[in-house]
């Protein structure tokens, strides 16, 4: 698994991914393979079948929608990069990222492109707008069985 | 986490009162100190009185002793101790009234100093009064009787959610910084000691070491006194807070190992070993002590339905002997405590009454209340009393290296944690948890617990211990909150949370979970969630009483935040201008678990099912609480509930359309229920369903509702067709029988017909017969559940709904 990781996974690309996502090298071979683990079909691309294959994706509410924001507008496939772009999202916000020239735009954990990525798994039309209806399907969908606080009425 | 009394603001009569009320103070703190040299000036008296009858009864048997019947006489004896016993509690909280009286002193002063300033002076008193002052402080009386109040308090009411987020920051706070602050002082000490310049001090290594671990520990009862009144914000509260809790283990782990050590005089690698092993089992065995009888307390509260009258005082003894059984096996009680009462809030909750909550929170605050007073003022008197023996470099040098080694150990401490946080520790934090390290009282009981004879300098440690606490509560006590404004240190958000923030909260939850499973990361919210399905699973089922486990929170925190608004309305009086506030109340209570055996969905997609009945439900408050919100927030002041035109427009008449479609087909339902003759041979699941399918009409017309009397849910959700199309919302608070029914005017402005709306527990038709008895106590109980009296306003403290 370590050396096919190796061969598949140029430096050039690398340092290309930790420039726009901000991961460490050893996050993205980490994530890298745990990419090809994911990827039966070895094609270098998960499809949406891959992701429903993890157990415990299949039982969480939200798992079409998390699948979804994977796969940009239309596409089926998504290759590595996409990959880590999508997670790059939920990287923690360092502080002394802060104090360095901002890039061009604004690094893809930031605050903005967090709420940004939230956003759009509630809108699912992809219309940029929460509408109602949206917000209720969210809502029957999670799993209100939850614990949640136990506050009685009675 | 204690509720103190806001002082008065008043001007003009603040001279007077105080004045008064301090009045009443010293008179009653010269009765205490009278009444106790009294008491010891009587003993002897009643004693001889006593022999004398004795002797005289003996001996005259035969003649009678000529003596008048006593019709009025002074026993102080026989009631001495209860009588001091109340006595002090009394002058606890006269002490406490007073302060309160006097709204500029308790500005500046926190309550915990005055209470110890009081000791301090009844301490005098009682020792120009008479010789010897009770030994009131001591260990037994501490650790028994005057601590777990306070610690259950904290424990029950423990944030959840916060605690388990930053708890690897607290246990390293409290276990590595508790060692290093014990070995810190405890070694300087020592090295202290062999200077050859400062008076003769012989005191070993270990004895130091001893003395290093009691005043090491952060003590939970002053840190709650001083962080109770500057509110700071919820982390650095959970964090200073949390630590002092659970250090208790690593110091009772210290305190009898070092203690063992010094008596035998030396300590091996073995030794060491050992102590390591003790800790650990120490602290996992107090808190699995504490989760054992967290669990039976929850069992137990399951059954009891029927006896509601005592249902707090499980609450209150389990939580006692889960402590009592941990300090049995010299494990951790605080962290038996914490574990009890942590672990069987959620559902104990569930199962007891309104009442019940009610009492159990009061009960808990007032006997931690009482406890904290008197031990603050305990602390004063013993002080008056000694044994003291002052020695300036000592105790100057404990003060000195508690302080610097708290500093360092934070620091030190937040440097490493830093690393592992996402949400990193400022320096403002750590000044804030370095500077909130009080010592208090446990670590002087402890003090106070060793042996005189193998340990001579004894006087020496409680001496510095004393000067140690004082400094803490004193200087650090006082100056903190001035420290708190002049650093800008983010205080504790007062807004409570809305069903909003609680869905967003979940599906965030949901939404990290799913992206940890992608990266392949068992993370915190794996765990979490695996925790989560498997106490909704089986623990769920088990603890907590009948078809309440298996209602979805969701629910029932909507249920519960319309409760509370219900009541605040019905306290406040409103009529109908704050009906539009008031969301609908869907009748949910009666839904019976149905229907469950049935999984609707496909079988690839493993998501616990939600039945179609539940999902209709949770489809209906959604849709109608999130458009009420909007009108909600337009105004108050509105006789009619009519649709803001400009704002709704189609979108409302839509629904309205959908709504009248909808009662015209539950009409056409309810018509073929009522040609269906009564079979009472059905099976139960189909009884059942068809009832529930029967009473799942959630708009049910006023003309039916005649004709029909199945509807009788106590809090169904009406529906006047003959209003504009408007729904209606009624909720009557109580049943028609009850006096203190409240009608609730609908939006349209006419009284509610109590005959055939609302509450229809009286009505009972042949469709109805078709309930079980059980269906309808419990639908009873539920009720009178729901209508115990309003109870207290809206609480602040332990209000917030906790995700764990």
């Amino acid at each position: 698994m370590g050396s096919r990781a190796s061969t598949l996974l140029r430096e050039e690309e690398i340092e290309e991914i930790k420039k726009e996502t901000g991961f460490s090298h050893s996050q993205i071979t980490r994530l890298y393979s745990r990419f090809t683990s994911l990827d039966k079909g070895e094609n270098g691309t998960l499809s949406r079948e891959d992701f429903q294959r993890i157990p415990e994706l299949a039982i969480n509410p939200l798992g079409d929608r998390i699948i979804n924001a994977f796969f940009p507008e239309g596409e089926d496939q998504v290759n590595f990069k996409g990959f880590m772009r999508t997670l790059a999202h939920f990287r923690p916000i360092e502080d002394n990222e802060k104090n360095k020239n901002l890039p061009a735009s604004e690094p893809l954990n930031s605050r903005t492109n967090k709420l940004l990525f939230a956003f759009r798994l509630y809108d699912l039309d992809r219309d940029n707008k929460i509408s109602r209806d949206e917000l209720l399907q969210v809502l029957e969908k999670v799993d209100v069985e939850q614990k949640m606080s136990i506050r009685f009425l009675h | 986490m204690l509720p103190r009394i806001a002082p008065f603001n008043r001007t003009g009569f603040a001279r007077t009162v105080p004045e008064l009320g301090l009045l009443l103070l010293a008179i009653l703190v010269l009765l205490e100190g009278s009444v106790l040299p009294l008491g010891a000036a009587s003993t002897p008296e009643t004693n001889t009185h006593g022999e004398a009858n004795r002797s005289g009864a003996v001996e005259g048997h035969s003649n009678h002793t000529k003596k008048a019947f006593p019709v009025l006489s002074f026993n102080y004896e026989s009631v001495k101790l209860p009588f001091e016993i109340s006595l002090w509690v009394l002058l606890a909280f006269l002490m406490k009234l007073g302060f309160h009286l006097v709204p500029r002193l308790s500005g500046i002063v926190p309550e915990s100093c005055l209470l110890i300033v009081v000791g301090l002076l009844v301490g005098g008193l009682i020792r120009l009064a008479r010789e010897e002052v009770p030994p009131v402080l001591n260990s037994k009386l501490f650790f028994y009787c005057l601590l777990p109040p306070i610690i259950l308090d904290a424990g029950y009411f423990l944030p959840i959610r916060p605690f388990m987020e930053n708890l690897g920051t607290i246990l390293m706070f409290a276990v590595v910084g508790t060692l290093w602050n014990a070995f810190f002082v405890g070694g300087l000490l020592f090295a202290i000691c062999l200077i050859p310049q400062t008076p003769v001090l012989n005191i070993g290594l270990l004895p130091c070491l001893l003395f290093g671990s009691i005043i090491s520990a952060v003590d939970p009862v002053a840190v709650l006194a001083v962080f109770e009144e500057i509110h700071i914000n919820e982390l650095l509260h959970i964090l200073v807070f949390g630590e002092s809790l659970l250090n208790d283990a690593v110091t009772v782990v210290l305190y009898h190992l070092f203690e063992e050590f010094a008596l035998v005089g030396s300590v091996t690698v073995l030794d060491g070993f050992l102590g390591i092993i003790s800790f650990l089992i120490v602290a996992l065995g107090g808190v699995l002590f504490g989760a054992i009888f967290g669990f039976l307390a929850a069992f137990t509260s399951r059954f009891t339905s029927h006896i509601r009258v005592i249902e707090p005082l499980f609450v209150f003894v389990y939580s006692y002997m889960a402590y009592l059984a941990a300090e049995m096996f010299h494990l951790s009680g605080i962290m038996a405590l914490i574990a009890c009462g942590a672990v069987m809030r959620p559902y104990v909750e569930a199962n007891i009454s309104h009442k019940s909550h009610t009492t159990i929170k009061y009960f808990l605050k007032m006997w931690s209340s009482v406890s904290e007073t008197l031990i603050f003022i305990f602390l004063g008197v013993a002080t008056v009393e000694g044994p003291h023996e002052w020695n300036w470099v000592f105790v100057t040098a404990t003060v000195i290296l508690c302080l610097v080694s708290r500093v360092i150990g934070v620091v030190g401490l937040t440097f490493v944690i830093n690393k592992f946080r996402i949400v990193k520790l400022t320096t403002k934090d750590q000044f804030i948890i370095a500077y909130g390290g009080l010592r208090g009282a446990i670590a002087f009981s402890l003090g106070f617990l060793l042996d005189e004879h193998h340990f001579k300098m004894r006087n020496i440690f409680l001496t510095a211990i004393i000067t140690v606490v004082f400094f803490t509560v004193f200087v650090q006590g006082m100056t903190i909150k001035p420290l708190v404004e002049l650093l800008a240190v983010k205080k504790k958000q007062e807004a409570k949370r809305s069903i909003n923030e609680e869905i967003h909260t979940q599906f965030l939850d949901h939404l990290l979970t799913g992206i940890e499973d992608i990266c392949g990361h068992y993370g915190h919210h794996h765990w979490k969630d695996k925790l989560n399905r498997f106490n909704k699973k089986y623990v769920k089922g088990f603890l907590i009483v009948g078809e309440r486990s298996k209602e979805p929170q969701l629910i029932a925190f909507y249920h519960k935040m319309e409760m509370k608004q219900a009541i605040q309305m019905v306290e406040s009086g409103g009529g109908s201008k704050l009906a539009s506030a008031m969301p609908s109340t869907v009748s949910m209570q009666n839904i019976q678990p149905k229907n469950q055996a049935a999984p609707l969905k496909p079988k690839e997609r493993a998501l616990p099912q939600l039945s179609k009945g539940r999902e209709e439900e949770i489809r209906k408050i959604l849709r109608t609480n999130l458009q009420r919100t909007r009108q909600r927030l337009h105004s108050y002041n509105r006789h009619t509930l009519v649709g803001d035109p400009e704002e709704e427009g189609i979108k409302d008449l839509i629904l309205k359309k959908q709504m009248r479609i909808e009662l015209d087909r539950k009409i056409k339902e309810m018509a073929n229920h009522l040609t269906v003759p009564a079979r009472t041979q059905d099976s139960p699941t189909m009884r059942r369903a068809r009832l529930a399918s029967g009473r799942n009409t959630d708009f049910i017309p006023a003309q039916q509702q005649k004709g029909n009397k199945n509807s009788s849910d106590p809090q169904s959700f009406t529906v006047k067709p003959s209003a504009d199309g408007v729904p209606v919302i009624q909720v009557d608070l109580a049943s028609p029988q009850s006096p203190d029914s409240v009608n609730l005017f609908d939006e349209t402005g006419q009284p509610a017909q109590n005959d055939d709306q609302g509450l229809m527990m009286k009505t009972k038709s042949s469709e109805s017969d078709k309930r079980s008895e059980k269906d309808d106590l419990r639908d009873q109980q539920k009720l009178m559940r729901c209508l115990s009296d309003p109870g207290p306003a809206a609480e602040e403290d332990e209000d917030e709904p906790f995700l764990p």
